[in-house]
């Protein structure tokens, strides 16, 4: 009796596979998927409450109009931008190690740029009228926008990086090499695309000549600095956390390049805070209010400071980790300086650099800000669909991926057991 | 618009005909009087001055606004919202210096001065204009040189408020 003989790869095929993955796991799996559906849910009924009665139950007031929701969009924009430390070592400069695991870079960008968007309508007061901001159906005020750049750069990013992911898993999924003339020039377009998702995020900010706060033209290259610390660090947890409960190749040196990248970005976003702060309160002018309400507080009203100066020690003492070596190599202490930089941008990028700008506002009046019930759970589950849509992306496409990467490790093996024969025939 | 900040009293009837004017909804206010206090005790100088949307030439609120509701009212530097495009992002509110836009109407647009364009148009002065009991405003076409409030600018000092932000506001206040 002969074996059936195996079912021709096809589209179809593959996507009923990749689902099937999604319905097989251990128990550890089922639980983390109920864990955060359950917080999509309660996200989801307080967004629900959100829209029934509109953008009064946040806590954003006239004066201070952008909160919670776009601090947690400007730090996940930065996320999903520092992909590229993958994608450049992997497809510029051929690193195997790394090329084998770029995908869970793109996945982690798709997760991140997913839940950017996600942050930008949960901030519209109506939105409805979204469609408004739709190329061809509504008046799009391109280019003169900064915000109709920011619609059209992330879900560029978005497909961008789902269509490159797709490709290469798809033809993993068939047993081919993709067609590095078919993708690369996307993924070239793609290394460009990130940074401009970053840099026009920034620029939304530094286009409003009537906070100074903002009004700056380190505002940009801050912003990719810090991304570039905190994107690879959440990268490298993910990447050993698929490790430990996969059997997915993942090398040792992928990490401690990832670290590395964090370490020197990290230097260099405390050197241009520095270089900020020394502006700003040197010779102390009217433009620093902000700055002062931030770091000092002003006139008694010292509600973000507590948390900055948590961004800065936490951001410096993962700085010293990273840049003693042993410390750098110790697993233990490496990931401990990759949350503290977690938690440390995304304080310094999220309500640090959102919140201050408003207050005072340009008349000088001062209102202070901290976000009410309903934005904290509609971020938690927003931040709960991202982990999901990771979860999910990556269990259907790590079976393909460790599938194609035992073949080619066994027809190299091949190859190579052929030219040892060879050698000791000769 | 032209404000004379040396015949204001501060006396906030302007704020009260807008609310009437416009129907404002509880709580908001698109004009309001600020009272600057300048030097040291005892040679103290106070200015009052009715403060709104500067209706700027070059409007960051329409530049960042995605969706074109914020726009130049026919070509005049009238700054107007079209509700019904309006998807409540707040870039506008960012983008303007003056703090003159309000997001939190309760049907849901961004609210601000209209220095009363349906007025206007019927050939009436704004209502804040109107009621002011010291005559301190005066509203009119800068591009025609024999209106009150280009004499005005002609003969008397003036100001605008941050200029440096590059809008280039049109209410002007006398010194
Ligand atoms: S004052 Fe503000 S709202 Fe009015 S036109 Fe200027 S930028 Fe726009
Ligand atoms: S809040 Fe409304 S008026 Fe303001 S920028 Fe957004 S869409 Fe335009």
């Amino acid at each position: 009796m002969t074996a059936a003989p195996a079912p021709r790869p096809t589209l179809v095929r593959f996507v009923f596979s990749s689902v099937g993955h999604l319905f097989r796991g251990p128990p550890l799996y089922w639980l983390w998927v109920l864990l955060l559906l359950a917080l999509i849910a309660l996200g989801g009924w307080h967004y629900w409450l959100q829209l029934r009665d509109g953008l009064v139950v946040t806590n954003m007031t006239n004066q201070v109009s952008w909160g919670f929701y776009i601090a947690n969009f400007t730090f996940l924009v930065g996320v999903a931008a520092a992909a590229v430390m993958l994608v450049v070592p992997a497809y510029i400069f051929h690193r195997r190690d790394i090329k084998d695991v770029v995908l869970m870079g793109d996945t982690m960008a798709i997760a991140a740029v997913t839940m950017a968007i996600l942050f930008v309508v949960v901030d519209l007061g109506r939105p409805d009228r979204f469609w408004h901001l739709i190329p061809g159906i509504g008046r799009f005020n391109f280019p003169e926008s900064m915000l109709a750049w920011d619609v059209i750069v992330l879900n560029g990013y978005l497909l961008l990086n789902l269509g490159i992911s797709f490709y290469i898993v798809y033809h993993h999924y068939r047993g081919e090499d993709p067609k590095a003339s078919r993708y690369f020039p996307w993924v070239l377009l793609a290394i460009f695309w990130a940074i401009s998702i970053h840099t026009v995020t920034a620029f939304l900010y530094a286009a409003n000549s009537g906070r100074p706060y903002w009004h700056n033209a380190l505002l940009a290259p801050r912003f990719i600095a810090s991304a570039f610390a905190s994107g690879p660090a959440m990268m490298a947890l993910g990447l050993q956390i698929i490790r430990a409960i996969s059997d997915y190749p993942i090398r040792q040196s992928v990490i401690n390049h990832l670290a590395l990248v964090a370490t020197i970005a990290l230097q260099v976003t405390l050197f241009f805070l520095l270089a900020e702060l020394f502006t700003e309160f040197y010779n102390e002018g009217e433009h620093a209010a902000s700055a002062r309400y931030l770091f000092l507080g002003l006139d008694g009203h010292s509600g973000l400071t507590p948390w900055i100066w948590t961004a800065v020690v936490l951001l410096s003492i993962a700085v010293v980790i990273l840049m003693i070596h042993p410390l750098r190599h110790n697993p233990l202490t490496m990931n401990i300086a990759f949350v503290l930089i977690i938690v440390g941008v995304w304080i310094e990028k999220g309500m640090g650099l959102i919140v201050p700008a408003f207050v005072p506002t340009p008349i000088g009046e001062i209102y202070e800000y901290t976000p009410s019930l309903t934005e904290i759970m509609v971020s938690v589950g927003i931040w709960a669909i991202g982990l999901l849509l990771f979860t999910l992306l990556a269990k259907a496409a790590l079976p393909v991926q460790c599938e194609f990467l035992r073949r080619q490790r066994a027809s190299e093996q091949q190859s190579w057991d052929g030219v040892e024969r060879r050698h000791n025939a000769a | 618009m032209v404000i004379d900040t040396r015949t204001c009293i501060g006396c906030g009837d302007c704020v009260v005909a807008c609310k009437n004017e416009n129907k404002v909804p509880v709580g908001l206010n698109r004009d309001w009087v600020v009272e600057a206090t300048r030097g040291e005790y005892p040679n103290l100088e106070t200015e009052f001055r009715s403060e709104r949307c500067n209706h700027c030439s070059h409007a960051t609120c329409v530049t960042s606004c995605p969706t074109g509701a914020s726009h130049h009212w026919k070509d005049s530097n009238i700054v107007l919202v079209a509700a019904e495009k309006c998807t409540g992002c707040k870039a506008c509110i960012a983008a303007c210096p003056y703090d003159a836009r309000l997001i939190m109407h309760p049907d849901g647009y961004v609210d601000k001065c209209t220095f009363c364009h349906h007025r206007v148009d019927q050939g009436l002065d704004p209502a804040c204009v109107s009621s002011c009991p010291t005559h301190c405003m005066h509203f009119g076409n800068l591009d025609d040189r024999d209106s009150v409030v280009s004499r005005l600018l002609r003969e008397r000092r003036h100001k605008v408020l941050m200029p440096e932000t590059g809008n280039q506001p049109h209410v002007y206040y006398l010194t």
